[in-house]
């Protein structure tokens, strides 16, 4: 077999994975909008699995890098709305947010990557709750109003393409950025960067004192994860809400459903946000239908148990069972 | 005018930050010993303040006496909690713990939502005011300051002269040792986090007397976030550093409330907490064991 088709072999099942979600929300009736959550959680369980899978680190000020993304797509649709920029008010939309996305990660990098453990979990709570109350403290961008940005979205795409936008191309989006990220782990896992890290998770000191440079790599994880975070942001918040309040853009409660697909999934495994997502999400959206308010109560042990009894994941424990067969190119 | 306000403002952040270090010795004491950090915490002291409330409104008991009902609650609490998980998860990776007292703070949460409902409540002892320079206090926060230094001067005592405080600290100096020396360390895990959670509950008791109306399930998550910005304040493993890192946050709170008002366009409130996350990421960096010394 060809070295390079060998390489992303593990990729097929990720993306025949993200296509078929694809399929069934597009064919089945009045399911689409269960397809596009499942999407999101997916594809936020894959941009955080590239930092806190890889390096063992949890950030818990993640959904902050979805926030600032928000905000990113946000003010550019609500400045340049009359300018006939037409679809490239997206683009520079995006890059705006990836642009925010990592601007606040280098600085949040430099701060709290020095710290470990408990300590860099405190730093990051921190983190976002500060971002937070800096916006509505200050006014920074309209402060605790937020920014609506309906009417914006629709003189610069005309009322139909807009609620196109928001309903439909705002969720395909997802389809994209979350093999992207999938991609992009598979790309870490197979190469130096990946060897780097999972050194760092294992044992940081031995990691240093081998040569590695520890912060180089943590940074660079770090970064791509948060600029993925900003990217869903942009689209799965912004586009497809036309609002940004920061209390809902910064709610902790994100993060922790990222940390919970990752772990049900598998840290650091390719295949683990996904499967952690799908469970995740089908889990959560039948619990709301079959009894509604108590989903929260059922989900809070069924996770400490999890983490109790399954600390690998999903994926994880299926990797262990396949190992030596021919799974195992696969199963990553 | 200004200086007055602020010596008043002053004065009332000293008796609340009172009650900020009792309602954060709890996590220090946790952290200290075991290495975990309760993300439930504040759940825990919204778990107090319910039942100083339910004790007042439906058995007309005073709040002084909910606060000893309130330690035996959190006390048992504690156990329940870590012979369940916290035992297994104790050596584990950090993101273990931190999202099972997570989960844990879900269930009280929702579990009190399921009794009580979501509504804001509160009730209504009040004992008269007593009038010193540049503000009125009323008595019931002086008795829950008073209270509150009781308790950690209790605290205090037995850790530095009973055999079990003594037990408990030869555990946190060196578990290995402690062990060859006939120490049960497991019950003193067990002890020290259920001591822990008794005391946070006990906080929310005394709590409940600064918060006359605004007693409800989800009122746990700001005060988790302040008992970080204090316990890092007095260096995160330390319950007196704790108490003390209340003292000077209940200060700063207040004080930077008052200033703040003074500058135009500005919301106070969300800016003083944008202050403390800034005092909390500086200290991490600058003093990640805390302002005060403890040896």
């Amino acid at each position: 077999m060809n070295n390079t088709v060998k390489k992303y072999l593990p990729l097929f099942p990720v993306l025949a994975g993200y296509f078929l979600l694809f399929l069934v929300g597009k064919n089945m009736e009045g399911k689409w909008q269960l397809i596009a959550m499942l999407a999101f959680y997916c594809a936020v369980g894959q941009a955080f699995n590239l930092f806190m899978g890889m390096t063992g680190y949890v950030d818990f000020g993640y959904v902050a890098f979805l926030g600032v993304g928000t905000y990113g797509m946000a003010i550019a649709i609500s400045r340049w709305s009359d300018q006939g920029l037409g679809l490239g008010l997206l683009v520079i939309g995006l890059l705006m947010a990836i642009g925010m996305a990592t601007l606040l990660s280098l600085a949040v990098g430099a701060v709290a990557l020095r710290l470990r453990g408990a300590y860099f979990a405190i730093a990051t709570i921190g983190v976002n709750e500060g971002f937070r109350y800096l916006i509505e403290g200050a006014r920074l961008w309209n402060g605790s109003e937020g920014i609506i940005f309906t009417a914006q979205l629709n003189t610069a795409f005309g009322r139909d393409f807009a609620n196109v936008l928001s309903t439909y191309w705002a969720d395909v989006a997802l389809f994209f950025i979350a093999p992207f990220a999938a991609f992009l782990t598979l790309c870490f896992l197979r190469s130096r960067i990946g060897y780097a890290l999972t050194a760092i998770r294992t044992d940081e000191d031995a990691a240093k004192v081998m040569g590695i440079n520890v912060t180089r790599y943590k940074i660079i994880a770090f970064i791509v994860s948060a600029s993925l975070a900003g990217m869903i942001g942009a689209v799965s918040w912004a586009l497809k809400l036309t609002y940004v309040f920061p209390p809902d853009v910064f709610a902790i409660s994100y993060t922790i459903e990222a940390i919970i697909i990752v772990l049900l999934g598998g840290a650091g495994t390719l295949l683990g946000p996904i499967v952690g997502g799908l469970i995740y999400g089908l889990s959560k959206y039948y619990l709301a239908v079959i009894l509604p308010g108590f989903q929260l109560l059922i989900f809070a042990p069924i996770i400490i148990v999890i983490i109790v009894l399954f600390p690998e994941g999903t994926v994880g424990v299926l990797k262990k069972r396949v190992q030596g067969t021919a799974w195992e190119k696969i199963i990553v | 005018m200004v200086y007055e306000q602020l010596m008043g403002n002053l004065i009332q952040g000293l008796i609340l930050g009172g009650i900020y270090g009792m309602a954060t010795m709890g996590l220090s004491l946790i952290f200290g010993t075991l290495k975990v950090v309760n993300v439930g915490h504040g759940q825990f002291i919204m778990v107090g303040a319910f039942i100083t409330l339910w004790m007042f409104n439906a058995l007309g008991i005073d709040p002084v006496v909910a606060i000893p009902v309130a330690f035996l609650v959190g006390i048992l609490l504690g156990f329940i909690c870590y012979y369940t998980f916290v035992r297994r998860l104790r050596k584990g990776p950090a993101f273990a713990s931190l999202l099972a007292t997570f989960s844990v703070g879900i269930i009280l949460e929702e579990t009190v939502r399921l009794i009580f409902g979501s509504e804001f409540r509160g009730y209504n002892w009040t004992l008269g005011k007593v009038r010193i320079p540049f503000t009125v206090i009323p008595y019931t926060k002086l008795i829950a300051f008073s209270g509150s230094i009781l308790i950690a001067v209790l605290l205090y005592l037995w850790f530095k002269k009973s055999r079990a405080g003594t037990a408990l600290r030869s555990v946190v100096e060196d578990s290995l040792g402690a062990q060859v020396c006939g120490v049960n360390v497991d019950w003193q895990y067990a002890l020290s986090f259920s001591l822990g959670i008794g005391l946070t509950v006990a906080s929310g008791a005394l709590l409940t007397m600064f918060i006359p109306v605004g007693i409800n399930p989800n009122m746990g998550g700001q005060y988790t976030l302040k008992a970080f910005v204090i316990a890092v304040l007095g260096g995160l493993a330390s319950p007196y550093g704790a108490f003390f890192g209340g003292l000077v946050f209940g200060l700063i709170e207040n004080g930077s409330y008052t200033l703040l008002a003074l500058l135009p366009d500005v919301e106070p409130f969300a800016l003083t907490r944008f202050l403390s996350f800034v005092i909390l990421l500086a200290i991490l960096l600058i003093r990640p064991t805390g302002l005060i010394r403890t040896k």
